[in-house]
């Protein structure tokens, strides 16, 4: 089977081309769950994240912590490393939205 | 692409916080060079070359001659290499560059073992680590990459680790501002070849630094200055000992890396 | 102008009319006078590059990578030792369509260690993926290093080129050179710039491959290299309109009018049978040169076309495949496959290791030859030239 193959000339990759679904986040076994009230937007998960998927977003009640979903590989490093106990990892499969949940 | 908790990963993270876009950036054979993507799909947004094992301080020299020949300016020319492309088979390159003063920076992101094939012993592997080719652990101390390296009198030379993200970025806005040849050696945990779990990744780098054996310093125009004092000093066996690679370390061996430390009054 | 020049410097000159960009050059024997000779003009100012004193031959050709990678336009000089430690190079440049050139000083490799020329080290990346160019002269040498700039560079080749020429015989004597005009170089050979790394137009170079696409990828590569030789014929004809010298692109002719004994050769060989054959005609003998220009690639169908009427082909190869003969030989004989009547190739290996091949010596070749000819004794798959 033959495919219609636009190769570059440099082998190459264009840049940025990585977000496309679906992507790491199924290699997941467990996932961080945001404690409510315990989290203080300080930022430092996100140094510690490696696929950088935590983010900090405004809004009206301040700033808040995201978890994007695609790239999470749910590694433990945000949950353990949180000085406020703000995250819990739970189970992907049987957690609250979990899979099987 | 890497593990689950990947110590490389988030040290080309912080670091490119501090780089930003107007960077080029080339790593040898290693995990990191390969863990951006492959096929047609990259998660690289800055221009990125996987070169051979032993030239990315090579490549970047000749990336740096062929900007400064067109005149294009303020652009940060990195090699960023793994311990065996900085200390072993990367040597010869590196040493070279460095002699040269090239306007470069060169980071090694040190998980002291060759992890990419397989978790293999290298130069910056420590005294008594279990590795795939020293099982019965590593008979050799390793190479102190940072004496070496401040030999050749660099332009800038830092220790970072990734548990103290604004040190490294720090001193990673600090040496983008400094023309020459630049070093900053970041110690980077691999949960695979350390043998702790993935979530303890940051945490390894962090109590490497509170046990002594891991000093966070920079050396600019011949000064050296500690950058960060650990919040507490705790003895090298609460370190090294949560690590399955050390687990045949004897009282002697604990007594051997103590003293590198120093005293814990010290 | 007309100049006296040893084959490094003509090599320099060219370097300095092509405006190369950066040297990357690793000091070997004796090819450092010509990477010598570019950094002085570098130092008088006669050009503008920069010159990375690179502290092995390895971080020479990684070096140029680089430098192409980043849109100049590089020189590599070397040879033996230093061409096959960076052999490993050899590929990434090929591999990554990156218009390097590099002048490869023949010499024979170690062991036993030798400083003077052959093509063994040429012969030995004849895989690699690269245009290889043998000169038979110093002006050739010039020449051929202008043309290997617009040649790499080309939209439809994109593609590292190697400029052969041999130690001593040709570096280190001097022969007379004409050496063209800045301006009509200029011309010739206009600015290019094709970075792949570029902040403003970032991508990952060299990203992990996988069985879907390394073969095409080495599929576009090859059609890169046979098609190249229609851009050099191109090209050097380009060259002769300018300085009224063509080197017959990718192979020169003499004497070949009624031929039937035709020595095949490369290199400073081609010089020494072009006496021999002028020494034979005299004596009223049928006898011409096919001067191979490129190696990579070879130009088969012009050999095929040119040898299928001779009774016999005669081929110095100054490099052997050791268990399986001459590298030019066999390339020969590959080109007139499957002719009912072909001429027979009688291949010898000659001048390893800087062992004289005189003009005598080649005469003596050719009448070896033809006694066998007239013998109807078919050619041995190789035989070595002045071994007892």
């Amino acid at each position: 089977m033959a495919l219609a193959k636009n190769l570059p000339v440099v082998p190459s990759a264009p840049s940025g081309t990585m977000a496309l679904k679906p992507v790491v986040g199924i290699w997941r076994e467990r996932y961080p769950q945001i404690i409510q009230g315990r989290c203080n937007a300080c930022g430092e998960c996100l140094y510690f994240c490696p696929e950088g998927a935590l983010k900090l977003k405004g809004t009206e009640k301040g700033k808040e912590l995201e978890i994007n979903m695609d790239f999470c590989k749910g590694c433990g490093i945000c949950a353990h490393e949180c000085r406020q106990q703000a995250l819990r990892m739970v189970d992907e499969y049987t957690g609250p939205q979990g899979l099987l949940g | 692409m890497g593990c689950r908790g990947c110590g490389a990963a988030i040290a080309v993270r912080q670091a490119m916080e501090a780089l930003g876009s107007r960077t080029i950036i080339v790593i040898p054979a290693s995990c990191m060079a390969t863990i951006g993507g492959s096929g047609l799909k990259t998660a690289w947004r800055i221009p990125f070359y996987h070169s051979l094992f032993e030239c990315a301080p090579a490549v970047a020299s000749g990336i740096r001659a062929a900007l400064e020949v067109q005149e294009i300016k303020k652009i940060n020319v990195v090699s960023w290499a793994g311990d065996a492309g900085t200390a072993d088979i990367g040597f010869q390159s590196l040493t070279g560059a460095a002699e040269r003063n090239e306007d470069i920076i060169h980071v090694c992101y040190d998980n002291e073992s060759y992890m990419n094939t397989g978790g293999q012993a290298g130069g910056t592997t420590p005294f008594r680590a279990w590795t795939s080719d020293t099982p019965s652990g590593k008979p050799t101390r390793h190479k102190d990459m940072l004496a070496i390296m401040a030999a050749h009198k660099p332009a800038y030379l830092a220790t970072a680790s990734i548990a103290y993200p604004e040190d490294f970025i720090t001193k990673l806005n600090r040496a983008k501002e400094i023309k020459g040849f630049r070093y900053i050696h970041v110690l980077a945990p691999c949960h695979r070849g350390w043998g702790i779990k993935e979530e303890e990744t940051v945490e390894m780098a962090r109590l490497a630094v509170e046990c002594g054996l891991w000093e966070l310093y920079e050396i600019r125009a011949g000064e050296r200055r500690v950058t960060v004092i650990p919040e507490r000093k705790i003895p090298v066996k609460e370190y090294l000992l949560r690590q399955q690679r050390f687990r045949t370390l004897s009282e002697e061996d604990l007594a051997f890396f103590q003293a590198e430390a120093g005293a814990l009054n010290g | 102008m007309r100049q006296l020049l040893n084959g490094n410097e003509a090599a320099a000159m060219a370097a300095r009319l092509a405006r190369v960009e950066v040297l990357a050059s690793y000091p070997i024997t004796p090819a450092a006078p010509a990477m010598e000779q570019i950094v002085r003009f570098i130092a008088e100012g006669k050009l503008k590059a920069k010159f990375i004193r690179v502290e092995s031959d390895h971080s020479a050709l990684a070096a140029a990578v680089g430098a192409a990678l980043a849109g100049a336009r590089p020189l590599v000089i070397t040879n033996s030792q230093g061409l096959a430690y960076m052999s490993e190079v050899l590929y990434h440049a090929s591999g990554l369509r990156l218009p390097i050139v590099m002048a490869v000083v023949n010499r024979g490799l170690a062991a036993p260690h030798t400083r003077f020329p052959d093509h063994g080290d040429a012969i030995a990346q004849e895989a690699s993926g690269w245009v290889q160019l043998f000169c038979e002269n110093n002006q050739e040498v010039l020449d051929t290093l202008i043309q290997a700039y617009r040649l790499a560079e080309d939209e439809r080749v994109r593609l590292p080129v190697m400029v052969h020429y041999e130690s001593y015989i040709q570096s280190h004597t001097r022969e007379v050179v004409e050496v063209p005009s800045e301006e009509a170089i200029d011309r010739f050979l206009p600015l290019y710039r094709r970075p792949a790394l570029d902040v403003d137009n970032p991508q990952a170079v060299n990203v992990v491959t996988g069985p879907d696409l390394y073969m095409d990828y080495k599929h576009q590569q090859d059609k890169a290299l046979q098609g190249s030789r229609e851009v050099l014929r191109e090209i050097d004809l380009a060259y002769a309109g300018l300085t009224g010298r063509a080197w017959g692109g990718t192979l020169g002719v003499y004497r070949l009018d009624g031929a039937e004994y035709i020595f095949v050769t490369m290199g400073s060989l081609a010089s020494t049978c072009r006496e021999a054959v002028d020494m034979l005609r005299e004596g009223g003998l049928p006898v011409g040169l096919l001067k191979i220009r490129s190696f990579r690639p070879f130009p088969r169908e012009e050999v095929r076309s040119l040898l299928r009427d001779a009774r016999a082909a005669i081929v110095l190869d100054k490099n052997i495949v050791y268990g399986s003969g001459g590298a030019l030989a066999r390339e020969v004989r590959a080109s007139l496959y499957g002719l009912a009547r072909g001429p027979f190739v009688y291949s010898y290996i000659a001048g390893l290791g800087g062992r004289d091949v005189t003009s005598e010596d080649a005469v003596r070749i050719y009448k070896m030859v033809e006694e066998k000819v007239k013998a109807n004794l078919e050619p041995l798959p190789y035989e070595w030239y002045g071994i007892e």
